[in-house]
């Protein structure tokens, strides 16, 4: 009896178990699906447009990989497809020209290699047939991905030693987001600002990005009022930016280590710079200024702290100057410059408080009763010492020089007055009173030494030309003796 | 005459009988010059500016140096560090204007009292000579400071002296010492203006002082009369003091002229003192063969000729400085009416006024423009 | 004149001739004077040696100038830097072509920066390694003898 109940009790175990486990199995795996799904659906939340004071990127969609370059027939030498467009009209032909005249053109890059087909048939219906991978004109997104196909191969581009990062930087930006996820058609792709048939060299002058160039290739759409009002973004930064100290340098000086709007706001991931990123892009160029700022107290407050934009401006940087420290009258006080209007505590500058020049002041933060008010007095006060010292030196030896002197060992002096003048304005960024009036006091002792040098010749050519005075009275005390000399002789000669 | 010499103070006594300088000196001195003559001691003045450009001149050699490396350095130490040295260098500076000036004054005066007539021809081609040498001197000495100002000037005053038709290549390559404003134009146009021009220049003054002397200053207004004329032979040297004759009035040469240039020489010598301390010679940034200023312009005494140069065909603005020298030259030579009078001169004095002006116009262009 | 006086026209004419003779007196030695103190101050040299104009300048010590490190000096009025690199002395002119600041020696990267605005330039031929300024810092000739340093002027 025994064995028998012992082995129903066991089969009824292994049955369970039978049972149990590939039903658990199918429940976890139903369930680790719809996680999944669920997980990648919330991946798909597009950002909106980001806002200049956010702290840092949301995160991003994932890059779309490169696609491959069309397949299409090829033989390495015919272009049939040159060949009779120049033929067809007007039209196409100007095309076909334009084409032949490009880079790709240059270099051997067909037709075919965007568009696809088979450029060794002189049959339309063969040519510009799918089975050869004719694909016509490529739509917006999808054009992207073409001239992607080539130019994010580094094999491919290894030869004309150009980069290759520029498909993956494209999605990052403002326009490639918002080709990928709301699908808007009107922002900018390659073609907008490299042409299509046309595209030259980035350093040929009379490309569309070339340095000087870029403003306004990105004027083009950016100060169309129309074309913007869909997004309700600011349309004046070429104006702006034209009578801008980087505007001057580069579209009137044709500096082109000047910025154009791609040196800060990046050309193929274009985006406007965060708030924590713009001491960075500035810093590029302004390398000794960016040191000097993150040696100040600024430095440490995080989005509580003037950036370089807060003081100078974006599009509108002019040459900074004593004029940044005060209002020239009272300056209006608000708390809500430092202190978030919602929750007071959260501390952040409102960069629509400095959108007016006159208020980009040190006063403008730092009110006449508060105690750090008087080292910002103390620095101007340091700083016009300096520069007034200077200005008397260089008024000085030019006098000097008027005067006939030769002048250039004050000039030498000037110059090194000027080289720590200039180190003493840039301390400002420091916010570090000893440090700033240290350099102050160097500028103006070697500015008054200068203007000691100048007045010294001053006061030699003054004497020289007493002295002059003393030698001409003689001279005239000689001619008159001379001449009563003369008229003795004279009277006995006819006398 | 003996009497004369015993009274004569110890040092001339003492001096005399070792020299025997007596006879010499008193034929050069004991001379008389018509008392109608009216010199306005410019050729004195000339002369005198000449021995203070030799002076100033001697006194900088002693500091200067000529070599490219050196020579900037050098006449800036000489402006700035040594004593006196502004003084001196100035002085050389306004001298050399001065004595163009009163050069051509000269010129002008003798011209337009037809002192260059019988028999003072040979004495004006030496003076035009003169005035050539002094020309030289400017153009060769604005060199020495060896600053921007002087390397450009040289360059583009060669560069013109290279464009004269047939001698002007190989003349430019005499002048430059080369094909370009080098370390050997600077030593060249150093010796020229230090030891050649000085030599020639004294030489040919010497011989124009002893024909002014033979010849006597000219009468401004009747013609010297010539041998087997009616009227008397000239009375330059004769030692009576006047004539009964003619208004020919003659007063001594020494003391009485040479006291009226001898002030002159003061007033002068006070200008040149006044122009010195009130608008020194300045120094521009050292030459740089890689930077052209950009307006380079001759100095004054070239800028008519400059200027003339940027209006006319380039042979034209060669040849006709050159020709005109030329014409200058021979000038005595082609006009041999025995005139003096300036009215009854009228073409010469016509047309000479228009040449002065026309130069002077050019030269006030070549300054403003 | 009155009545005590001898009215003779010598005695008043040898006044004016000592009057006279002392004037000319006084105008030869004035006249000297205005000519000899110029000239003779002229010929006097200068306290100053200036620049040696066309030679040498010493300007420092090899001794002081280690491996790695610059010293400025004045050549004439001119400041110039020295620099001992790994290939010999260097020598440059010390005014920034941006700007006219004065450059220095910084150790740590071993290249020439301006302070005013952070321009670089190379010790090995002064050109510009990275900031404003548009064109290198001039080079001076330098020469080593008896471990002094030498910038040739000029």
């Amino acid at each position: 009896m025994r064995r028998d109940v012992l082995r129903g009790r066991f089969t009824l175990v292994r049955r369970a178990v039978a049972f149990v486990l590939p039903s658990a199995a199918l429940v976890a795996l139903v369930l680790l699906a719809v996680a999944g799904s669920a997980g990648s659906a919330s991946a798909q939340d597009p950002t909106g447009s980001p806002d200049p004071s956010a702290t840092a990127g949301p995160a991003a969609p994932p890059v779309p990989p490169a696609p491959t370059p069309i397949v299409h027939p090829s033989d390495g030498s015919s272009n049939t497809c040159y060949d009779c467009h120049l033929a067809v009209n007007d039209r196409q032909k100007a095309i076909s020209e334009t084409w032949k005249n490009s880079i790709h053109g240059a270099g051997g890059i067909g037709c075919a290699d965007c568009h696809g087909g088979d450029p060794t048939s002189d049959q339309v219906t063969v040519s510009m047939s799918e089975e050869a991978g004719y694909i016509g004109t490529p739509g917006r997104e999808r054009t992207v991905g073409v001239c992607g196909s080539c130019h994010s191969d580094p094999e491919r581009m290894r030869r004309y030693n150009l980069p290759t990062d520029q498909y993956a930087k494209y999605w990052r930006s403002v326009h490639g987001e918002r080709l990928a996820t709301s699908r808007d058609d009107r922002v900018a792709i390659c073609i907008d600002c490299h042409g299509s048939h046309d595209v030259k060299k980035v350093a040929d002058s009379t490309s569309p990005v070339y340095p000087v160039n870029v403003p306004r290739l990105c004027a083009s759409c950016h100060a169309d009022a129309d074309r913007m009002k869909p997004y309700g973004i600011p349309t004046d930064q070429f104006d702006v930016y034209q009578g801008s100290v980087h505007g001057v340098a580069l579209l009137t000086n044709l500096d082109v280590r000047a910025p154009s709007c791609a040196s800060c706001h990046g050309s193929h991931d274009a985006r406007p710079p965060r708030d924590t990123e713009v001491v960075d892009v500035c810093g590029k160029c302004h390398t000794a200024t960016q040191a000097l700022y993150e040696e100040s107290r600024h430095a440490e407050l995080g989005p509580a702290s003037p950036k370089c934009w807060t003081c100078h401006g974006t599009h509108d940087v002019t040459q900074p100057g004593v004029r940044l420290f005060f209002h020239e009258a009272d300056a209006p006080y608000q708390c809500t410059t430092c202190h978030s209007a919602s929750d007071p505590s959260v501390l952040r500058i409102e960069l629509d408080r400095f959108e007016n020049e006159a208020d980009r002041r040190c006063d403008t933060c730092h009110h006449a009763r508060s105690t750090i008010y008087s080292q910002v007095e103390g620095i101007a006060g340091a700083l016009s010492g300096a520069q007034s010292a200077y200005d008397t030196a260089a008024a000085r030896i030019t006098e000097a020089a008027r005067l006939g002197m030769i002048v250039t060992d004050a000039d030498v002096a000037l110059s090194e007055a000027k080289t720590s003048l200039i180190q003493a304005q840039a301390a400002v960024h420091t916010t570090k009173l000893t440090v700033i009036s240290g350099l102050a006091t160097e500028a103006e002792s070697k500015a008054v030494g200068a203007s000691d040098m100048a007045g010294a010749k001053i006061d030699e050519s003054v004497f020289r030309r007493g002295a002059m005075v003393v030698v001409v009275v003689l001279i005239l005390v000689n001619v008159a003796a001379l001449y009563l000399v003369k008229r003795r002789l004279d009277r006995q000669l006819h006398g | 005459m003996t009497g004369e010499a015993e009274r004569d103070g110890g040092m001339t006594g003492w001096l005399e009988p070792r020299l025997r300088l007596g006879p010499v000196l008193g034929a050069a001195l004991h001379v008389r010059v018509p008392m109608a003559a009216r010199t306005y001691y410019f050729g004195g003045i000339a002369l005198f500016l000449f021995a203070i450009q030799v002076v100033t001149g001697t006194l900088l050699a002693l500091y200067y140096k000529p070599t490219p490396d050196a020579a900037f350095e050098s006449v800036k130490f000489i402006t700035s560090d040594v004593s006196f040295g502004w003084l001196i260098r100035s002085m050389h500076h306004w001298g050399a204007n001065l004595m163009i000036l009163f050069v051509v004054a000269h010129l002008l005066r003798v011209f337009f009292q037809a002192a260059y007539k019988f028999p003072r021809e040979i004495t004006w081609v030496i003076g035009v000579g003169l005035l050539g040498l002094t020309l030289a001197f400017g153009f060769t000495g604005y060199l020495l400071p060896w600053d921007q100002r002087a390397y450009w000037a040289t360059v583009v005053g060669t560069e013109i002296a290279g464009s004269v038709p047939l001698v002007g290549e190989p003349l430019m390559l005499l002048l430059r010492g080369g094909m370009d404003v080098t370390e050997a134009t600077l030593s060249r146009f150093f010796g020229i203006h230090v030891l050649a021009l000085p030599l020639i220049m004294a030489g040919l003054v010497g011989v124009h002082l002893l024909l002014v002397h033979q010849l006597g200053l000219a009468h401004p207004k009747r013609p010297e009369p010539r041998q087997g004329d009616p009227t008397p032979s000239t009375p330059s040297t004769r030692s009576t003091p006047s004539t009964p004759a003619t208004d020919e009035r003659l007063r001594p040469f020494w003391p009485h002229y040479l006291l009226d240039e001898l002030i002159a020489w003061y007033v002068l010598l006070g200008i040149l003192v006044v122009l010195a301390s009130m608008f020194p010679a300045g120094l521009e940034e050292e030459a740089n063969a890689l930077e052209t200023p950009a307006h380079i312009k001759p100095e004054w005494y070239f800028l008519a000729v400059y200027e003339l140069l940027k209006h006319v065909p380039r042979i034209v603005g060669i040849l006709l400085p050159v020709v005109g020298i030329g014409l200058l030259t021979v000038w005595p030579f082609l006009d041999r009416s025995p005139e003096v009078l300036a009215r009854r001169r009228k073409v010469a004095v016509g047309g000479a006024t228009l040449v002065l002006a026309a130069g002077i116009g050019l030269t006030i262009w070549g300054y403003v423009s | 004149m009155d009545q005590g006086h001898v009215s003779d026209p010598a005695r008043g004419g040898f006044g004016r001739r000592r009057f006279l003779r002392w004037l000319l007196s006084f105008s030869v030695v004035s006249t000297a004077g205005m000519i000899v103190t110029p000239v003779l101050g002229f010929l006097v040299p200068p306290k100053t040696s200036g620049s040696a104009a066309g030679g040498k300048v010493a300007v420092a010590k090899l001794a002081d100038l280690p491996t790695g490190q610059a010293t400025v000096v004045a050549l004439g009025s001119k400041p110039a830097l020295v620099i001992n690199t790994d290939q010999g002395i260097r020598a440059y002119s010390a005014i920034c072509t941006h700007l006219g600041c004065i450059v220095a020696w910084d150790g740590g990267t071993g290249t020439i920066v301006c302070p005013c605005h952070d321009g670089r330039f190379s010790p090995a031929n002064g050109s510009v390694i990275s900031g404003p300024p548009p064109a290198p810092l001039p080079a001076l000739a330098t020469t080593v003898e008896d471990g002094e340093i030498f910038l040739v002027a000029g």
